[in-house]
């Protein structure tokens, strides 16, 4: 039993050393002409053509949301009208009567708008909208990732990785002058 | 055909507004070219981008204790000093406090990672520690307002013997409990997509959620009666000082955001004594300094129902709880909080400093 598993070791690691050599050394005629930003970003094209066409189907779903979150502001600005004409069917022509008429206006625009930003679909709506969007621009982010990797500049992973290492210095140096200070 | 009677009055009015509306911009100074803030004072520490601010007194004997203001971290500390007539800083320096401000400053991309933690156990102890120092106290009084309030609140709970008072005016304590749209828009908000995707939470996000709140009143009504009241010199000038404070939010940083709204409005954590900060348990029941709690009844940007609770929670015996009938800004800089909210606050903080 314990033959039969060192020997299949021995061929997966003979397999994987053969085939990482091989591809080594077959690669080494294409590595001299991969300085430039051109065959960078000919090497990453697929990259990019595969985010694009992947973002498809989000775009497809901001719209929809899009189209949702104006149809329940539409709708809700025909339903606060219809409640407007309902209470005061003419436009009053006096002062008097078109100051309360405003007021009124106002305040029923603002009970139903205040309601659909309170209501559970608006909210729903809207953070699927929001989310779809934050899809697209991670999309967006890969490609920015991938020009900036071919013009040889740090991608944005990698400034957040910066980002992340000197907080945790600035962290550990509070925590030291803290200590410090409490001995 | 029927002929239409129009009040002259209306025809009056329609003129006025539209010869208001022509020449608005020869009477009226350009909106980001108001300066705000009257009261003098020195940047007394410096830490990252957080400022606290040392207003110069007013008057020749102090209060033994001092004050610290933790400001929000939505929009700027202005608002605390908006105008010379309301201006809750110079209203306390008049009647004889101390007081420093923190101000959070704005945020960039490599702030992205500082959370309750830093905010709270770094900054917040920080100045704590420097006022302790310039003034020779071991304890400060602490006020916190609306989101400053919460983090005075956790500072309070997790480091209860450097406070002597706590003044929480609109904070966000109970989560669940808030009614207004923000905290709907929060209950369902992916804030991991969006700290992990964009960083910081951007101002324009904060934007939106001010504009859908009271969209009419604030959106269009106001605007009408700034230009009916063009040649009123005061009114004008404090509408445009309160509109540049409310266009000048900086960016949250992404990893606050994130415990904020998990933490506070998704899982509410904070009022369950749940939350954990820096590893630190924060319990309100640590809470066993006179607190006083300042809430706005019409307050929509948070909800009485959402800061009450504290005064429930805290082990505190000696703890008062203020329902004020005016909004989230009318509570601390309006003519109302002069004449009420300030020396009801004057009193009870002298009381106890």
């Amino acid at each position: 039993m314990e033959n039969e598993s060192n020997v299949t070791d021995y061929y997966k690691k003979t397999a994987m050393f053969w085939s990482d050599m091989i591809a080594m050394m077959s690669s080494k005629p294409t590595t001299l002409s991969a300085v430039g930003p051109l065959r960078n970003l000919s090497t990453n094209l697929k990259k990019i053509t595969s985010e694009l066409t992947e973002s498809n189907k989000e775009i497809v779903e901001f719209n929809n949301f899009l189209i949702e979150y104006y149809k329940q502001l539409a709708d809700t600005w025909t339903g606060a009208q219809k409640e407007v004409s309902s209470k005061i069917s003419k436009v009053p022509q006096n002062e008097e009567g078109l100051e309360a008429y405003k007021r009124v206006w106002i305040d029923i625009f603002e009970n139903n708008f205040t309601g659909l930003f309170d209501s559970k679909k608006f909210s729903e709506n809207y953070n699927k909208l929001i989310s779809t969007e934050l899809d697209l621009l991670k999309r967006w982010n890969a490609i920015t990732d991938v020009m900036l990797k071919s013009a040889n500049l740090p991608t944005k992973q990698e400034i957040e990785e910066i980002y992340e290492e000197l907080h945790t210095l600035k962290s550990r140096i509070s925590k030291l002058e803290s200590s410090k200070k409490k001995a | 055909m029927s002929e239409n009677k129009f009040d002259p009055k209306i025809i009056g009015e329609f003129l006025n507004f539209s010869r208001n509306f022509a020449e608005a911009p020869m009477k009226v100074s350009v909106p980001h070219e108001v300066k705000l803030g009257s009261t003098q004072f020195d940047v007394a520490y410096k830490e990252d981008k957080m400022r606290l601010l040392h207003f110069k007194p007013l008057t020749s004997k102090q209060v033994r204790t001092p004050l610290l203001i933790s400001y929000a971290v939505v929009n700027r500390w202005h608002i605390f000093d908006i105008d010379p007539k309301k201006s809750w800083v110079k209203n306390l320096l008049e009647q004889g406090f101390d007081v420093y401000l923190i101000d959070w400053g704005t945020p960039s991309k490599i702030d992205k990672f500082l959370g309750f933690d830093e905010y709270v156990n770094r900054y917040l102890d920080n100045c704590v520690d420097f006022v302790c120092d310039e003034t020779n106290v071991d304890k400060v009084s602490i006020q916190g307002y609306c989101t400053g309030g919460t983090l005075a609140t956790v500072y309070s709970a997790l480091h209860p013997e450097r406070v002597k008072n706590l003044i929480a005016t609109a904070p966000v304590i109970d989560g669940w409990k808030d009614t207004t749209v923000v905290s709907n828009i929060a209950k369902y908000f992916d804030a991991d997509k969006l700290v992990d995707t964009v960083g910081n939470m951007p101002p324009e996000f904060i934007y939106f959620c001010f504009s859908i709140l009271k969209p009419f009143e604030q959106g269009v009504e106001k605007y009408i009666k700034f230009l009916n009241n063009i040649d009123n010199e005061k009114y004008v000038d404090s509408f445009l000082k309160i509109e540049k404070w409310l266009d000048e939010t900086p960016p949250i940083p992404g990893e606050l955001f994130r415990q904020w709204i998990k933490g506070i409005y998704q899982d509410n954590l904070l009022i369950q004594n749940k939350m954990y900060v820096g590893n630190k348990h924060v319990s309100l029941k640590n809470l066993n300094m006179p607190v006083f709690t300042q809430v706005a009844v019409g307050d929509h940007l948070v909800s009485p129902e959402c800061s009450m609770p504290l005064h429930y929670a805290v082990s505190s015996t000696d703890k008062i709880l203020k329902l004020y009938p005016t909004g989230h800004v009318g509570m601390i800089a309006s003519s109302f909080s002069q004449k009420t909210v300030l020396p009801e606050l004057g009193q009870w903080l002298k009381e106890r400093s």
